[in-house]
C-alpha cells in the first residue's frame, strides 16, 4: 500500500514535473541551503519544510536542491557557500543569524551567485548587489496570537478562574534581543487589544534551543501566577510544562497539539516557502531580488495554525479573521502608538523612538521609527527592530 | 596398597602470545598425598594450576577427574569438581567477617544462616586442627589467619582437591610448621593437596612427590624420599649448580651509615616504623629479616628520601677525603700550626710539614694545591628528596623491592631504564641515550641478560632479567651503600645466585649492603650481621655466622626487644 | 562414546587466545579489513535508514563514492580537508602530553575555546587601534595564556588535593562555554549574543598557496615539534616515567607535581594555539561552538594513534575523512545529520574494535578435538 502511494507520488511528481518544465528558466536554477541543525531543531525543521514546499510548487528536481546541514556560525560557513558555488548553485540561502558574517564573505567572492539569508540585518547597509537579507512580519502573527490569548484571559476572568486580580501572561524568552522583544511586545499587544487589563512577565534563557531551561522558566512562570504562556524559545520545554500544570499556552514555530491536547491555543509560525519560490523565480526571470524582503500575511509567509477548539475560548476563530483582514486592510497596527493608553514607556506615550536599523557594528541607533502613529517595525529593514520596553510587562531577568 | 588417582592432566599446552607457558604437560594426582609442584621463576606452575581451578582454559590437552574427562572452563566448574586454589594474593573482602567471607558467593536459596556456617566452619576447623574465630573481620587479622581463612573457603565448597599457590611466601617458620602440619591432616583425610613452591626445604619436608617444571615443561615427577636438595634442583635448572655462598670475612669496616631513633608514620596515620637505631658499615652485608610488612619496605624508603620522617636522624659518613688547603678557610697563622701538628699531608700521602718554606713558597704550594688534608664528610639525609641526596654526592644505590613498579618503567628498553636515575646529566633540553645504551649493552654482556634488545620493553623479559637489568644500574652507579628490598624474590636458583655473587662482590669493593630477604637460609649464608624487625621494630641484632634460623624466626615474631645486647 | 558427546557439548565453541606475535603488516591487514567491514556495516546501515536507497539500490556506489566526494574532488574540498585535518591534529598534540602522562585530561574543548575567546578578546578591545601586525601577537600570546591558565587549573588541584582530573577538566569545559556566553552578552549589546565576524585580527594567509596552507605548515611544524619533545627532551622522558608509575618517577627523583603542572601548561599552551588558529586564522570571532567538539574528537584521534605524534598525521586524516565523507552523504541523500554521526561511529568502533583481534586470536573447538582424536 504504502508503495503504490509512493508510486502514485512519484508519477504525480513526474507529470507536475512535466507540466512546470515548461519554464525553461527555473529549470537552470540550482538552490543552496545552509542550514545552522538539522530535523530535529524545530527552527530548521521549519525551513526544510519551506524549502520543500517551494520545490513541489515549482516543480524543481531533487538535482536543483542541495542542502547542507549542521554548518556552525564560522569559517565553516563561508566555506560550505563557496562549495555550493563550486557545485553550481545560483543561489545560496543560509539560515542563521550568525551566518552572516560568513555569507557576505561568500557573496564578495562570487559575485555570480545569488545569496540570501533570514533574519540578517546587514543587506542594506553592505551595499553588495548580489546579498540579500530576509524576514517576515511575524509581529503580526504574535499580534493575533495574543488576540486568541486575550480571549482565553477574558474566558477565564468571567468564569472567576484567574490566579490573581488582574489576568497574567507569562513569556519565556531566549535573548533580549530585538526580535524577541519585537514578538513578546506584538503578543501581549493583541492580548491587551481584546483584554485591556492584561500584564505579562518574561523570563529569558539565555539560549534559542534549551528544553531544560525553557521548562524550567515555564514553570516559575506558572508558579508566580501566570494564566498563561507563550514563548519565544524553539524546544517543546515550555509547551510540555504547561500541559503538565494545565496552564493554557500559545506556541511558536508550529502546533503542539498532538503532545498538549488540553492546553494549546494557537501558534503563529513564519512560513518561508513563499519567500524560496520568489527568489526562484527572481532568478529564473532574471529579475534582481529585494535587498530586504519582508514576508507578510498577504504573501503567506505569516500564518497562524489551526486553533484548538478544546482549549481556545469560544469565538476564537472567527475573531482572529476578523483581526487578520483588519491587519491586511491596514485598519489596525500592531504597533499602535495613537490609541491613548495603548503603548506607553514609563506612563509617556511613544511619540519618537530612534532604532538601530543600520548595523554597522557600533550598536547605535541612528533611524526615526515612529511616524503616522505607528511604530514602522519591519520596514526599513526586514530584520526586526523593535526593542522598546513597555509598560505592562516585567522582565524578570534581564541578565542575557 | 594401590593408590587411586584424583586428577589427571595429559598433553596441557599453553600459550600467551609468544610464550608457552605448559608445553605438553602430564601430570597425575594421587587421592591422599602432598604434592609439590616445583620450578623456577617462569617455568608456568602457577599457569598450569590456573588451568586446572579454571582461570585459564588450555590450548591443547586434556584434563580427567577421577578417570574421567572434564573440562574446566570457570572457577565454578572447577567448585563443582571439588577443586579449589588457594591463590597468593588473598581474595578476601576486608569488611567481613570470616565467616561472611567462607559463605560469599556460594548460592544458596534463601539467606545464609549464619549460625550453621559457623558451626561447620567451628567442624572444618576443628577436623584439621586450625585456629579461626569466624566472627573475626578480616582486616583485623594477621596475613597467616587470612590464610586460613582462604583454606577452609575452599574446604567449606567441599573441595577434595586443594592448590596452594607459594602459601608460605609470607609465613614466619613457626606458621610455616603449622600449616605444614594442617595439611598433613587433610593428606590423611584423603585429600590431594597441590603445593606450588620454590623453597627446596620445604618441598623435602611436607610433601610426598615432587613434580619438577622447567620452562614450561614437566621433567619429572619423584618420590620426595628419593630425592635430595641437589638433585631437585640440577633437575630444576637442568645442569648441576652450587649451592654455598661464597661469604668473605668483611675487610675494611668503616661506619657508613647510622640511622638514629627513625620514627615514620605512613599517610593513614599508622607508625611503621619504631624507634629504629642501626649502623651499617662498608665491607659488609647487613641482613634484614622480619615477616613481610614489618617496616622493611618504609626502613629503606626513608633512607632514599621516599617516605616522610616523623622523627630522627639518617646519617651519612663518606670515607675520608683529601681537600686542598685554601685561605679561604685557614689564615697563614692557622696553616703553619696545623702543618706542625701533621695535619697536612701531599699527593702521596707523606705528611706535609712546610717547615723552613717561606710564606710566599706556602702560598705557591697551597695554590698548586699541593697541601691535602683529610676531612671525613658526614650528611644528615633526613628530609632530603632523592635528588637532594644525590646532588650532596651520596653514592646510594637502592633496589626496590616492587621491581617494575618502582626500580624500572616497564614500557621501556633497557636503554631507557638506564638512564632513570642519571637522565638530567648534560647541559641542554635533551637527554643523552648514548652512554646510557652502552652500560645497557655492558650489563646485558656481563651479567648475561637475555632479551631481544636494549630498546625491548623491560616488562616482557622474565623477572630475573628484569632484576640483573635492576641491580646492573644500581651497581654501574658505584655507589657507597647499596640498599637490595627482596632481590632474589621470584628468581629461580640460577639468577639468584647471580645477584649473591654480585652483593658479594660489592661487599669486597667495600660497599655498605643492606640485603632485606625472606628466606632464612639465604640470610645466614649471605649476611653478616642480621636485623631482625617486626611490626616497626628492631627485635634484635644477630650475627649472622652464628645464628640459628629458630632463633631469627623467634625474634621475627617477638614484639619486643630482647634486653641482652646483641652481637654487634 | 557417550563420554564423548558429553565432553563435546560442554566444552566452549571457542576460547581466546593472545597471538604468539603481532606482525605489523598483519596488524595493519586487520585495520584495513575493519575499516573495509565497517564500510559494508554502513552501507548497510544507511540502506536500512536512507530511503532513496532502498528505492534506487545502485545508488551504493554514490553513498561509498561520497567519502572520496567528501574530501578530493575539487580543489577547495581538498585544502578544507587538509584544513579540518590541521586544526584537529592541532588539537589532538595539545591533548597528548597529559595523556602520556596518563593524566586523563578531556578539557582540550575547554582550553581551546579559551584560547579563542583569548585571541578574539584582543582583536575586539584592540582591532583597529594597533597595528595589525601588533594585535596579532597580542592574539597570539592572550591565546596561549587563557589555553594554559585553563589548563593549569586543575593540574593545580590534582597536585595540591589530588581532586580528579577527569572530572575537574570536564567541568571545566562547561564553564569555559559560560564564560564565552558571558563575554558575548556583553559584547553585543543589541542582544543577539552573535559577535559575527571582526574586522581586525585575521592572520595573513602566505604570500603563495592556499589561504589555508599557513594552517597546515603550523600544524606540520607541531607535530615534529612535539614528536621530538617526547622522544627525546629530558621533560618528554620525565613525562613516559610519570605516565608509567609515579612511584618510579619519586624512585628517581623526579618532582611529580612539578611535572603534572609544567606539562598540563604544554598541553594548555598548545590548546590555546589551536584556539589562535581557530580565532585568527579562520573564525575572526567567538561562539559557543568553536571548537565544535574536536577537543572530544582530538581524544580519539591520539588515542588511536598510540599517542606517538606521527602516526596522529593518520588518525587525524582518517577522521577528517569520515567526517567530510558522512557530511557530504547527509548533502548527497538529502538525510538528517545525525546519520553521518552514525556512520562515523560504526566506522569508529570497528577501528577501536579490530585492536582486540590484533592481539588475540579464536581458537575453536575442532582443533582441540582433533587433537584428542589422535591421542
Amino acid at each position: 500500500m504504502k508503495k503504490f502511494v509512493a508510486l502514485l507520488l512519484a508519477l504525480t511528481l513526474c507529470l507536475s514535473a512535466f507540466v512546470f518544465t515548461a519554464s525553461a528558466e527555473v529549470a537552470d536554477v540550482k538552490l543552496g541551503v545552509i542550514l545552522l541543525h538539522d530535523e530535529n531543531s524545530t527552527y530548521d525543521l521549519n525551513f526544510i519544510n519551506g524549502v520543500n514546499d517551494a520545490v513541489k510548487a515549482l516543480g524543481l528536481s531533487e538535482e536543483q536542491v542541495i542542502m547542507k546541514r549542521n554548518i556552525p556560525e564560522s569559517q565553516e560557513c563561508t566555506d560550505a557557500a563557496l562549495d555550493l558555488a563550486d557545485e553550481g548553485c545560483t543561489i545560496i540561502f543560509a539560515n542563521s543569524f550568525g551566518h552572516e558574517t560568513y555569507l557576505i564573505d561568500a557573496a564578495k567572492q562570487c559575485p555570480d551567485v545569488q545569496f540570501c539569508h533570514a533574519t540578517g540585518t546587514k543587506a542594506h547597509t553592505e551595499g553588495l548587489s548580489n546579498y540579500h537579507n530576509a524576514f517576515a512580519a511575524i509581529y503580526e502573527g504574535r499580534y493575533l496570537a495574543g488576540v486568541a490569548a486575550g480571549l482565553k484571559l477574558n474566558e477565564l476572568k468571567d468564569a472567576g478562574l484567574l490566579k490573581g486580580e488582574k489576568p497574567l501572561m507569562g513569556y519565556v524568552g531566549a535573548f533580549t534581543y530585538a526580535e524577541v522583544i519585537s514578538g513578546y511586545t506584538s503578543f501581549y499587544l493583541g492580548a491587551k487589544s481584546v483584554c485591556p487589563d492584561v500584564e505579562m512577565k518574561v523570563q529569558f534563557t539565555g539560549s534559542w534551543y534549551d528544553y531544560a531551561e525553557e521548562k524550567n522558566a515555564a514553570t516559575a512562570l506558572i508558579a508566580a501566577n501566570c494564566d498563561l504562556i507563550s514563548q519565544h524559545a524553539d524546544s517543546m520545554g515550555a509547551p510540555s510544562a504547561c500541559e503538565d500544570a494545565n496552564i493554557p499556552n500559545v506556541s511558536y514555530n508550529g502546533s503542539t497539539v498532538e503532545s498538549c491536547p488540553n492546553t494549546f491555543i494557537v501558534a503563529s509560525r513564519i512560513d518561508w516557502a513563499p519567500y524560496f519560490q520568489y527568489i526562484v523565480n527572481q532568478v529564473a526571470a532574471g529579475e534582481a531580488i529585494d535587498t530586504d524582503w519582508t514576508g507578510t500575511i498577504e504573501t503567506g509567509s505569516v500564518v497562524l495554525t489551526a486553533v484548538n477548539e478544546k482549549a481556545a475560548a469560544a469565538g476564537t476563530v472567527a475573531k482572529l479573521d476578523e483581526v487578520k483582514a483588519a491587519l491586511q486592510a491596514g485598519t489596525v497596527k500592531v504597533f499602535d502608538t495613537a490609541t491613548e493608553g495603548f503603548i506607553t514607556v514609563e506612563g509617556a506615550a511613544l511619540n519618537s523612538y530612534i532604532a538601530d536599523v543600520d548595523d554597522l557594528g557600533d550598536y547605535v541607533p541612528e533611524t526615526e521609527v515612529v511616524a503616522d502613529g505607528y511604530f514602522h517595525e519591519s520596514e526599513y529593514r526586514s530584520a526586526p527592530y523593535f526593542d522598546v520596553k513597555i509598560d505592562g510587562i516585567e522582565l524578570l531577568n534581564q541578565m542575557f | 596398597m594401590e593408590k587411586k588417582i584424583a586428577l589427571s592432566m595429559r598433553g596441557i599446552t599453553k600459550r600467551f602470545g609468544s610464550v608457552v607457558a605448559n608445553h605438553n604437560v602430564d601430570l597425575d594426582v594421587y587421592e591422599g598425598e602432598i604434592l609439590s609442584i616445583l620450578g623456577g621463576n617462569g617455568c608456568g606452575k602457577t599457569t598450569l594450576m590456573n588451568m586446572i581451578s579454571g582461570i585459564y582454559f588450555p590450548d591443547e590437552g586434556k584434563i580427567f577427574k577421577n578417570g574421567e574427562e572434564v573440562v574446566i572452563r570457570s572457577p565454578k566448574d572447577a567448585f563443582d569438581l571439588r577443586i579449589g586454589m588457594i591463590h597468593q594474593h588473598f581474595k578476601l573482602v576486608d569488611l567481613f567477617t570470616a565467616a561472611e567471607n567462607i559463605v560469599l558467593g556460594i548460592n544458596e536459596k534463601g539467606q545464609h544462616n549464619m549460625k550453621s556456617v559457623n558451626s561447620r566452619v567451628a567442624q572444618i576447623a576443628e577436623k584439621y586442627g586450625f585456629h579461626i574465630d569466624p566472627q573475626k573481620k578480616i582486616y583485623d587479622m594477621s596475613v597467616s589467619e587470612k590464610q586460613t581463612v582462604e583454606i577452609i573457603k575452599v574446604l567449606y565448597r567441599g573441595a577434595d582437591i586443594l592448590i596452594l599457590d607459594e602459601p608460605t611466601a609470607v609465613l614466619t617458620p613457626q606458621e610455616i610448621e603449622r600449616l605444614f602440619e594442617v595439611l598433613r591432616r587433610m593428606k590423611a583425610d584423603g585429600k590431594s593437596i597441590i603445593i606450588i613452591t620454590h623453597k627446596l626445604h620445604e618441598v623435602l619436608s611436607v610433601s610426598d612427590r615432587v613434580a619438577i617444571l622447567r620452562k614450561g615443561e614437566h621433567i619429572a615427577t619423584v618420590d620426595t624420599c628419593d630425592a635430595t636438595e641437589s638433585s631437585l634442583t640440577e633437575m630444576m635448572v637442568g645442569k648441576k649448580v652450587t649451592l654455598d655462598i661464597d661469604r668473605s670475612e668483611p675487610v675494611n669496616v668503616q661506619l657508613r651509615l647510622e640511622v638514629k631513633e627513625l620514627n615514620c608514620i605512613d599517610s593513614e596515620g599508622i607508625q611503621v616504623l619504631k624507634d629504629i637505631t642501626f649502623t651499617a658499615n662498608s665491607g659488609e652485608i647487613l641482613g634484614i629479616a622480619g615477616i613481610a610488612g614489618s617496616g622493611q619496605k618504609e626502613l629503606l624508603e626513608a633512607i632514599a628520601g621516599l617516605q616522610p620522617i616523623a622523627s630522627g636522624q639518617i646519617i651519612f659518613n663518606n670515607p675520608k677525603k683529601d681537600k686542598p688547603v685554601t685561605f679561604f678557610h685557614k689564615s697563614m697563622y692557622r696553616v703553619k700550626e696545623l702543618a706542625a701538628q701533621d695535619a697536612f699531608h701531599d699527593k702521596e700521602g707523606k705528611p706535609m710539614r712546610l717547615k723552613g718554606m717561606s710564606n710566599a713558597q706556602i702560598r705557591a704550594q697551597v695554590a698548586a694545591e699541593n697541601v691535602l688534608f683529610r676531612e671525613d664528610e658526614v650528611m644528615n639525609l633526613r628530609g632530603k628528596t632523592p635528588l637532594e641526596i644525590r646532588s650532596l654526592g651520596v653514592r646510594l644505590s637502592f633496589v626496590p623491592e616492587d621491581r617494575l613498579g618502582m626500580g624500572l618503567v616497564g614500557s621501556m628498553g633497557i636503554t631507557d631504564n638506564m638512564m632513570l636515575r642519571s637522565y638530567r646529566k648534560g647541559h641542554g633540553g635533551f637527554v643523552d641515550r648514548k652512554k646510557p645504551k652502552a652500560l645497557a649493552e655492558d650489563i646485558i654482556k656481563e651479567l648475561e641478560v637475555s632479551t631481544p634488545g636494549v630498546n625491548t620493553p623491560v616488562r616482557r623479559l622474565s623477572g630475573g632479567n628484569v632484576q640483573k637489568v635492576l641491580v646492573g644500574r644500581e651497581i654501574a652507579f658505584a655507589p657507597k651503600v647499596l640498599m637490595a628490598a627482596y632481590p632474589v624474590r621470584g628468581l629461580d636458583i640460577n639468577s639468584s645466585y647471580t645477584i649473591y655473587n654480585l652483593l658479594n662482590k660489592q661487599k669486597q669493593n667495600g660497599v655498605a649492603v643492606i640485603f632485606v630477604g625472606e628466606d632464612l637460609d639465604v640470610l645466614l649464608a649471605l649476611c653478616d650481621r642480621i636485623m631482625v624487625i617486626n611490626s616497626g621494630k628492631i627485635t634484635g641484632m644477630v650475627d649472622a655466622r652464628s645464628a640459628t634460623k629458630e632463633e631469627i624466626g623467634l625474634l621475627m615474631t617477638q614484639t619486643e626487644a630482647p634486653t641482652k645486647e646483641v652481637a654487634q | 562414546m557417550s563420554e564423548q558427546k558429553k565432553t563435546a557439548a560442554h566444552e566452549p565453541l571457542f576460547h581466546l587466545a593472545k597471538r604468539s606475535s603481532v606482525n605489523p603488516v598483519a596488524a595493519m591487514g586487520i585495520r584495513l579489513a575493519a575499516i573495509v567491514l565497517g564500510l559494508l556495516v554502513c552501507g548497510l546501515v544507511a540502506f536500512a535508514l536512507i530511503e532513496k536507497l532502498q528505492n534506487n539500490p545502485g545508488k551504493i556506489g554514490d553513498f561509498y563514492y561520497s567519502f572520496i566526494k567528501g574530501s578530493f574532488t575539487s580543489e577547495r574540498k581538498l585544502w578544507k580537508f587538509l584544513k579540518n585535518m590541521a586544526v584537529l591534529q592541532c588539537i589532538s598534540l595539545a591533548v597528548t602530553p597529559a595523556f602520556r602522562m596518563r593524566f586523563w585530561n578531556i578539557g582540550a574543548e575547554g582550553q581551546t575555546l579559551m584560547g579563542v575567546l583569548g585571541a578574539i578578546t584582543m582583536a575586539f578591545y584592540f582591532g583597529g587601534k594597533v597595528p595589525e601586525w601588533q594585535l596579532l601577537i597580542m592574539m597570539f600570546i592572550a591565546a596561549l595564556i587563557y589555553g594554559a591558565v585553563w589548563a593549569v587549573i586543575p593540574a593545580l588541584f590534582k597536585a595540591k588535593w589530588n581532586t580528579n582530573e577527569t572530572l575537574f577538566t570536564l567541568m571545566m569545559n562547561y564553564v569555559a562555554t559560560y564564560v564565552v556566553s558571558y563575554f558575548l552578552v556583553i559584547w553585543v549589546p543589541s542582544g543577539s549574543s552573535t559577535l559575527g565576524k571582526l574586522k581586525f585580527g585575521k592572520l595573513p594567509p602566505l604570500p603563495f598557496g592556499n589561504q589555508y596552507l599557513l594552517i597546515i605548515l603550523i600544524s606540520l611544524a607541531l607535530t615534529i615539534f612535539l614528536f621530538i619533545y617526547l622522544k627525546y627532551s629530558k621533560q618528554g622522558y620525565e613525562i613516559s616515567v610519570v605516565g608509567e608509575s609515579i612511584r618510579t618517577a619519586q624512585y628517581s627523583g623526579i618532582n611529580v607535581k612539578k611535572v603534572i603542572i609544567r606539562t598540563m601548561v604544554v598541553s594548555g599552551l598548545l590548546c590555546g594555539l589551536a584556539g589562535f588558529i581557530i580565532g585568527a586564522g579562520l573564525d575572526q570571532s567567538v561562539t559557543t561552538e568553536s571548537v565544535g567538539g574536536q577537543g572530544f574528537t582530538a581524544i580519539i584521534v591520539s588515542w588511536l594513534a598510540n599517542f606517538n605524534p606521527l602516526f596522529m598525521i593518520v588518525t587525524s586524516a582518517l577522521i577528517s575523512l569520515l567526517n567530510s565523507g558522512a557530511a557530504q552523504i547527509s548533502q548527497d541523500f538529502n538525510v538528517s545529520g545525525a546519520l553521518p554521526d552514525v556512520i562515523v561511529g560504526i566506522i569508529l568502533f570497528f577501528i577501536i574494535g579490530c585492536e582486540f583481534f590484533i592481539n588475540y586470536k579464536f581458537v575453536f573447538r575442532h582443533k582441540e578435538t582433533g587433537k584428542g582424536a589422535a591421542k
